[in-house]
Order: structure tokens, then sequence, then C-alpha cells
């Protein structure tokens, strides 16, 4: 019972890093941006946490700070591929390079030292009591309610039960029929490409306050990858990239057991499980539920600028 | 009406090679501001690169070490993007192909023309192996590449870190991060610049020369341009994608081969050098074009042999991976704003 409460805990905890990036990357996509500067938004939002918590300690601090960093960046990405129009694949591969780049340089005297304040566990009352469960679902930090809960929730209901949320996805879909029903397109995209990428920059804050804690070299280590693929596996849908997210987590945390427990298998093999894990779930789905992808699409406006005089 | 920006769909070469040139200059200029507030000279250290760079025979011989492999990274992401697909995995390739090469040099005895040969191949062999899966699932699934072939890099990554750290970590030198000494080695051509060189600088002329003149090469061209009208004109377009990513794996894998026998002699983690993804950026440069890798390969290793000179003065690799990303995103604007004219109405008639 204790293994699969540890397994459980840990999931929940390593699976909240990818939730929150693929949320913001789910917003980002929702309206037709496909931002592959995760990874390097992700570097950045925690080694922004690690410095800003060193300044005043203070987790809550650190995660805003990280979400200012993000909100920045997200604007430069957004300026480059919503305002000008460059091709976004490559401002993304663009934004990780510059990002990831910058957040080691910057963060090198910061590398491998313990965060200086972490995000504590917030115990709920009575459900945490409960067996097995309990520990593993109610025992955690603040952030993980909220990234799987509160943030899905409100995207959810934003995206699916208000106007603005149909003309947010109309611009995603179809951004010419949006324009000519007078939905302001590059507006809406700029606005919600740069709040995914504040969110990708908090899943950084999160890994590094929250997860680790602490900031070193390669601590992102492909994450922002997993949750670009995560949104793909999710058919763009916040509850199931959250969902997603938390197998993901399993997958990792059997790994961390693996090595804890000594099993047979060398930790570079247990480590690669996450990767594998994630091509894996890209290609069986449209082998097995054929009929399921059809309406896990992509937005039909997906990657593709908007030029009104080509309307 | 005031001035207006006209938008054109087609740029003249010129024009765009305009907007590159500002948009270079543009984030050299704002790096070397950065550097300048960070306390740096930022004049000095310019001027150091180019004399040490193109001043001296080792600067030149290095700068070719550093030109041979990416030259085929960015050929190996130019032979995809011909099809309208990105290879973000090149990295992956070059590791395994170098993992392939090192483990027949370490394990398989022979005389040493032979071996080399057999170690090419298998180098590609080991790239295309590595491109397999993700080609399958593009060609029959329709599953997207970028993802696919960018996660397979982290798993060789780890497979290399593993060999070269456990079972064939070297056990003479007692070093722990790298494998024993790969005793078979790429005769030198210039200094202390291999033949492989010359293989990888007549690589993508050989492609652009198959792309121009063969029939192959047609069918290639036209599929990337239009799969729908190739495939009614009869040509297999999921053959060609197939035989194209596992050419564009084979490539990167040579890369990784020639890095073992030519250059490093042994394997080691970070023997990729973020090779594969600075082929995106060669590749960018490029603009799909096989013979602007060449071009594209130069300013890259003239940078990347930047970044070294620049790590003796304090500043360290990812500063130069940051200002990589920094020139990418300058380049993917200016070839935007390359399409746009200012354009002065004239005087509306009555």
């Amino acid at each position: 019972m204790d293994i699969i409460t540890g397994i459980l805990a840990t999931a929940v905890l390593a699976g909240g890093v990818l939730a929150l990036a693929a949320l913001g990357e789910v917003l980002a996509e929702r309206v037709g941006v496909f931002n592959l500067g995760v990874e390097g938004l992700m570097a950045l939002g925690g080694v922004t946490g690690i410095i800003a918590v060193t300044i005043i300690p203070n987790p809550f601090f650190g995660f805003a700070m990280a979400l200012v960093v993000g909100l920045v960046f997200g604007a430069i990405f957004a300026l480059a591929t919503v305002t000008f129009r460059a091709n976004q694949v490559l401002c993304g591969l663009a934004l990780t390079m510059l990002g990831s780049g910058l957040a080691v340089t910057v963060g090198k005297p910061y590398s491998g030292m313990p965060a200086k304040a972490q995000f504590d566990k917030v115990i709920i009352p009575y459900l945490s009591d409960l067996p097995i469960l309990g520990r593993a679902l109610f025992s955690q930090n603040i952030l993980v309610y909220l990234i799987y809960l509160i943030i899905p929730a409100v995207i959810s209901f934003v995206l699916f039960r208000t106007r603005h949320g149909m003309n947010v996805r109309a611009v995603g879909e179809n951004p010419a029929a949006a324009d000519s029903a007078g939905i302001p397109v590059t507006l809406i995209r700029f606005t919600y490409v740069t709040i995914g990428a504040a969110l990708g920059a908090g899943a950084g804050a999160y890994l590094t306050l929250a997860f680790v804690p602490s900031w070193s070299d390669g601590v992102v280590a492909g994450r922002g990858w997993i949750a670009v693929a995560l949104v793909i596996f999710a058919g763009y849908r916040p509850f199931w990239a959250v969902f997603g997210a938390l197998l993901f987590g399993v997958i990792t945390a059997l790994g961390f057991v693996g090595q804890a427990r000594n099993w047979p298998i060398a930790p570079p093999f247990l480590s690669m499980l996450p990767y594998l894990g994630t091509i894996a779930a890209m290609i069986l789905p449209v082998f097995v539920w054929k009929r399921l992808r059809l309406s896990f699409t992509a937005p039909a406006g997906l990657g593709i600028p908007y030029f009104r005089d080509e309307r | 009406m005031a001035l207006h920006f006209v938008r054109s769909p087609v740029v003249s070469s010129a024009r765009a090679l305009t907007a590159r040139v500002i948009g270079f200059v543009l984030a050299l200029g704002l790096g070397a501001l950065v550097l300048g507030i960070a306390g740096f000279d930022s004049l000095h250290l310019g001027r150091q690169i180019i004399v040490k760079s193109l001043g001296s025979q080792f600067g030149l011989e290095d700068l070719g070490l550093l030109y041979t492999p990416l030259l085929l990274t960015g050929l190996a992401v130019t032979v995809m993007a011909r099809m309208g697909l990105w290879n973000i995995g090149a990295d992956g390739q070059f590791y395994l192909g170098a993992f392939v090469t090192t483990a027949i040099g370490l394990f398989i005895k022979g005389p040493e023309p032979f071996m080399l040969v057999l170690m090419f191949f298998a180098g590609a062999a080991g790239g295309a192996l590595w491109i397999l899966v993700p080609t399958l699932a593009k060609a029959y699934a329709k599953v997207d590449e970028i993802i696919t072939t960018l996660l397979l890099n982290f798993v060789a990554l780890l497979l290399v870190y593993y060999v070269a750290t456990g079972p064939w970590r070297d056990r003479v030198s007692g070093t722990t991060a790298s494998t024993g000494r790969v005793p078979y080695k790429m005769p030198d051509f210039f200094g202390s610049l291999h033949w492989g060189f010359v293989i990888a600088l007549a690589a993508p002329i050989l492609f652009a020369l198959a792309l121009r003149y063969t029939k192959w090469g047609y069918e290639v061209r036209l599929s990337g341009a239009n799969p729908d009208a190739a495939h009614y004109a009869g040509i297999p377009v999921r053959r060609r994608l197939i035989t194209i990513m596992l050419l564009s794996g084979a490539i990167a894998g040579i890369a990784g081969m020639l890095e073992v026998a030519g250059t490093v002699h042994r394997l080691q983690g970070g023997i990729s050098n973020n090779y594969g993804y600075l082929g995106v950026m060669v590749a960018v440069l490029a603009r799909g074009s096989a013979l602007g890798v060449i071009a594209g390969a130069f300013l890259m290793a003239l940078i990347l042999n930047a970044g070294i000179i620049l790590q003796t003065q304090g500043l360290t690799t990812s500063a130069v991976l940051a200002l990589t990303g920094l020139i990418m995103l300058f380049t993917a604007i200016a070839d935007q704003f390359a399409h746009y004219r200012l354009v002065r109405p004239r005087a509306a008639t009555a």
C-alpha cells in the first residue's frame, strides 16, 4: 500500500510541471499559434523563481516573478509570430535556444544550491486521511490544487461556456471568418499566446520551487517538449492535458521508485521512460481509437500566420 | 492617406538577403549591447574573434573541424525541409552514428581502410535507424515529426551517457565520462583537419545535383511543393517521404561517425555539441537550398568558433546558444519583413 501511495504522490507532484506547461500551450494552440519555445520558457521561469526567492525568500514571490518573465518573453514571441507573422516553428526554436541559453548563463551562480524558499504542503483536513489516495492527492503543495483543478476549470469554462471563448476558438479555427465577424484576431492571438507563455514559465518555477527544488543546468530536461506533445495527445482540451500529465507523472514516479529500490535496470534506461512513453502516446492512439482522434484534431488555423490582405 | 506598408507574396533574393543582413547585424548589436552592460569590451571581443579564427592556420583548422559536422547536420535538416518536414532530431541521430561507430571501433579488429568504410556505413545506418520510428509514424499515421524526432534526442543522449560512463568506460586512462580511444582514424587533409571535411563539403553538392538532375530528385521536389498534385501525377509520395527521412537520419549519423573517427576519437556524453540543433539554424539560413547549406554552415561555424574564443574570455557555451537563438529570431522576423514595402499612395483623383 505504501508503495502505491508513494508512486501516486510523486506522480501528482511530477505531473504538475507538465500539466501547467501543457495548459499554457493549450491556450496558445487554441488561438492557432504553435509555441515550440516552452522548453526555453520553463528554463527562464525556473531560474527566475530561484533568483527571486534568493532575494525575498517567499515562494509566491518567486512564482509571480516567473510569471512576469514569462509574460515578457511571451510578448516578444507574440510580437514576432502574431504581429510580425514570422514563421512559428523557427521563432519557437529560437525562443527555446534563447531561453535555455540565457537561463543557464544567468543561473550559473545559483546552480546546485537548494531553493531558499519552497512551496509547503497544504494538508486538507479529513480528505488527507483517506486510505491510499489521501496522502497522494490531498497533502500536496498549493500549486498542485491550482494546476489540477482551478486553472483547467477556468480555462474550460472560458473556452467552452462563454461567448468570448467561442470567439477565441474561432480565431484558432478560422481567423479569416473570425475577422470578418468583427473579432479582433491579432489582439486575441497576442493575449492568449502571452498568457500561455506565462504559464509555461510558471511551470519552470514550479519545477525549481516545488518539485526538485533547486536549479541546475539540465533541470528542465525536455519537459517543455513533452508538454507540447501532451497537448496533441490531449486533443487541445484542458482537463485531458492535466490527465495526460498525471499519466506521465506516474511514468516518472516509476523511474524514481525503480532507482530507489535498486531494480535491475540501469538508471539511464529508467530516465528514458517519459520520452519513450510520450512517443508511444503520440503513435498508439492513432491506431487504437481512430474515432476518438477525429474529434481530437488540431485547430484548423494552427501554425498558419493570418494575413488579412491574403484572405 | 499617409505612407503604408504593402505585402508582396514573392520576394527577390536581393531583398531577402538585405533584410537578413540587417536582422543579423541587429541581433549581434543587441548581443554586444547586453555583453557591454555585463561589463565585457564587445569591440575587443569582436576583434579577437576575427583575428583568432581567420588569422592563423590553427584558427582555420579549428574552424574546419566545427564546419564539418555543421555541414552535415545542416544538410540533414535541409533534406527533410525539401519535403516540408522538420528534423529536430539530428542531435539524436548524430549520437547514434557516433555510438555505432564507437561500438565497431572498440570491438572489431581489421585493416584501417576497411574499418573506416565499415564505420562510415554503420554510422549512416545508425542515424537512419534512429529516425525509423518517427518516419513510419509520419508516413502511416501522420504523427507530427517535430516532436517524435526531438524526444528521441533525449533517449540517445541517455544511451550514450550510459555506455560512456558504464560498460564502455575507459579503463586505461581512468577518465569516468568517456569510452576508450577508437583505434581507427580518418587520415588528415590539412593540418589537423581530416578528410571528413571533404566528404561533408561534397555531400550538399551531391544532394543538390541529385535533386536537380535525377528523376528521384524531381519527384522529391514535386512531392515537397504539392503532395496532392504529386500523388495525382502518380508519384509514390509516401515512399519518397520515407527515403527522404531515412536519408536525413543517415546524413546526421555520418556527421556523428566523422566526429568520432576524425575529431574526438572516443565517445562521450557531450559529443554532439548541439550540432543537431545548430543544424536547424543552418537549414534556416540556407532557406531550403542544399548549396545554401555550405554558406549557412560556414556562418554558424564562425559563430560557434567565436563562442569557443569567448569562453577563454569568461563567457559560457550557453551564452553562445542564447546568441544563436537571438540571431534565429531576428532572421525569422527579417524573412517576414522582406515581404513588406513602404508605399506612398498616388494623390487621390477626384
